[in-house]
């Protein structure tokens, strides 16, 4: 099993730039995250990666693969190994799930009786079991989301993308959908998950790599929540007054009002004696200083946020 | 390019599928086939009902002054069959064209193209698939009007002609050469249209367009301007058979994931 090599990939639509300076590596096995906000190229790198666009600059490999495409095979070796779950489901509604899935069996050419024992299963955990012969044109928006997954998998591919599985479902059916990734991750299939959801992000995966039209980062998400360090610091009267002193600092650092209660936004845990020192320099009685992790949240918002209007 | 006939036929059987179960396309379908077998044959029974009307003398006469006037009745009726020809020759290029266009745009239109391709398959596999899918039952659909108006018509001019009027050997030339050489047409043409606009009702208008020159044909035939016959059709056929291979230098610019992916207008 070969996990991604990704090296500086970037995607041009005509003068626009999608995505670029993509640079990452998910090892085999790993559950890993494209994190970034409504139109930041998730969904365009994810079509880099799995043949269906061009890239206009930089390299991949995946699955022994290596992408930019070579033109003789015409990527048909990466597509028999890679799954792709598309922003939309894009099921055939006249259809029913058998001859949904069996299409699907045929264009990838596996043998069917393997291939219906795991789409078997998978149907049944997601309590589609028993409606086989039912055109999915009747279904739910979840069903359909299900099935596309189901969809994606049939083949056994080394590696899936996903992209926002758990849209349109209800908490339980997120669960449901959440638990089979872990799951298929475990039996050493290695998953590329997109999403604008931390949440979501944060239970299924180790990595992410945070984009928005250029890679913002790429942490392990104790990495990431590190980011967010803060430190809360109660002074006497309002805290208003020593932000000022705070200015002076040589290194910068961000900060929050509320009230009495000051809290510094830090970028190195070193920095709290200084920030602390600086402080009481400038004459502010403090009573209490303790460091307090920023949600995750705020570490993500303050990576996607623009250069230009950083607060 | 990788051709893999199972793929491409994968495709053909999952759109066969797909139109069987698509009863709305399926009436629309059905609905040219009559009009192109009755009408004939409503056209034939006028002239045998009175096959000695003297009407028909001046008609036959407009047309050709050397007519035999002791049995103008048949001469009629194998005029307006070689006439009708050209209106048949509508069916093999409209059938195909409905089809395809729901085929090729309707995957755009569902947004099922994109899982599709990201499976293994070549687009060269899904357009072989995909005109298999249209031509297979256009061909089926033209041959049984044939077949249909043959019956009827011999049963309808029994009385004056006394013996078969078709099939004859233009006809039997139109259906088998010429109107699957017009379905090509009409299929490549709706392929090339819809994998480019990704609506299939639109797709469907300007594909459907490419019927009026033979609207006018059929016009000029009647007005008496044009003479309908085996050389006729023949040239016919050939023009059409260059329209062909265009068609098939402009398709190998689909074949291409991208560009497929991407157009939307
Ligand atoms: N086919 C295309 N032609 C032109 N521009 C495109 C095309 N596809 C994507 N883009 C542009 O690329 C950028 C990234 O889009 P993309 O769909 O990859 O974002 P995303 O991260 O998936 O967003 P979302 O969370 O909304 O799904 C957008 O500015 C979009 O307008
Ligand atoms: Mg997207």
């Amino acid at each position: 099993m070969q996990g991604i090599r990704v090296e500086g990939l970037k995607k041009c639509f005509g003068a626009r730039t999608a995505v670029e300076g993509l640079s990452f590596e998910v090892a085999p096995g790993e559950v890993f995250g494209l994190l970034g906000p409504n139109g930041a190229g998730k969904t365009t790198t994810v079509r880099m990666l799995t043949g269906l666009l061009a890239p206009t600059a930089g390299r991949a490999s995946l699955c022994g693969v290596e992408l930019p495409l070579r033109s003789d095979d015409d990527g048909v070796t990466l597509r028999r190994r890679v799954g792709l779950l598309t922003e939309q489901p894009g099921l055939y509604d006249r259809l029913s799930i058998r001859e949904n899935l069996e299409f699907f069996m045929r264009l990838n050419e596996v043998d069917e009786v393997q291939a219906w024992k795991l789409a078997h299963a998978l149907l049944e955990r997601f309590d589609l079991a028993g409606r086989e012969d039912e055109p999915v044109g009747g279904f739910s928006k979840g069903m359909r989301q299900k099935l596309a997954i189901v969809r994606a998998l049939v083949h056994s591919p080394e590696v899936v993308f996903l992209d926002e599985p758990t849209s349109g479902l209800d908490p339980q059916s997120g669960r449901v959908v959440r638990d089979a990734i872990a799951e298929l991750a475990r039996e050493g299939r290695t998953m590329v998950l997109c999403s604008h959801n931390l949440h979501e992000v944060e239970r299924l995966c180790a990595r992410v790599a945070v984009i928005k039209n250029t890679l913002r980062s790429v942490a392990s998400l104790t990495e990431l929540r590190r980011e967010g360090l803060a430190l809360d610091v109660m002074v006497e009267g309002e805290a208003a007054a020593w932000v000022k002193a705070l200015e002076r600092l040589p290194f910068t650092v961000g900060h929050q009002l509320d009230g009495s209660r000051l809290r510094v936004l830090l970028d190195r845990e070193a920095q709290s004696p200084d920030v602390i020192a600086c402080l009481v320099q400038a004459g502010a009685r403090v009573h209490s200083a303790h460091r307090a992790a920023r949600p995750l949240e705020e570490a993500y918002l303050d990576l996607v946020r623009e250069a230009g209007d950083a607060s | 390019m990788s051709f893999r006939l199972s793929r491409a036929l994968a495709v053909y059987r999952k759109d066969l599928l797909d139109l069987r179960k698509n009863r709305a396309l399926l009436w629309s379908m059905l609905a040219l086939p009559l009009v192109i077998v009755v009408t004939p044959l409503g056209i034939v029974w006028a002239y045998v009902r009175n096959p000695t009307d003297p009407g028909l003398k001046a008609i036959a006469l407009y047309y050709d002054l050397t007519v035999d006037l002791t049995n103008v009745a048949r001469f009629l009726i194998d005029k307006v069959l070689a006439d009708w020809f050209v209106i048949y020759l509508v069916m093999p290029v409209f059938v195909p064209i409905l089809i395809s266009s729901h085929a090729v745009a309707g995957e755009k239109e569902k947004r099922t193209l994109e899982p599709l391709l990201a499976s293994p398959v070549t687009p060269l596999e899904l357009v072989v698939g995909k005109s298999l899918a249209s031509l297979v039952p256009s061909v089926l659909i033209c041959t049984l009007a044939f077949v249909l108006l043959c019956v009827g018509v011999d049963v309808v001019a029994w009385p004056v002609a006394k013996s078969l009027v078709l099939p004859n050997g233009m006809w039997l030339f139109g259906v088998f050469v010429i109107a699957p050489l017009f379905a090509f047409f009409g299929n490549g043409v709706a392929v090339l249209i819809s994998a480019r606009v990704g609506d299939s009702r639109l797709a469907q208008q300007l594909a459907g367009l490419m019927v009026l020159p033979l609207v006018g044909l059929a016009a000029g035939q009647f007005g008496g301007w044009l003479k309908a016959g085996p050389s006729y059709y023949a040239v016919i056929g050939g023009v059409v058979l260059l329209l062909d291979l265009a068609i098939i230098v402009a398709a190998r610019r689909l074949f291409d994931r991208e560009r497929l992916m991407t157009r939307w207008g």
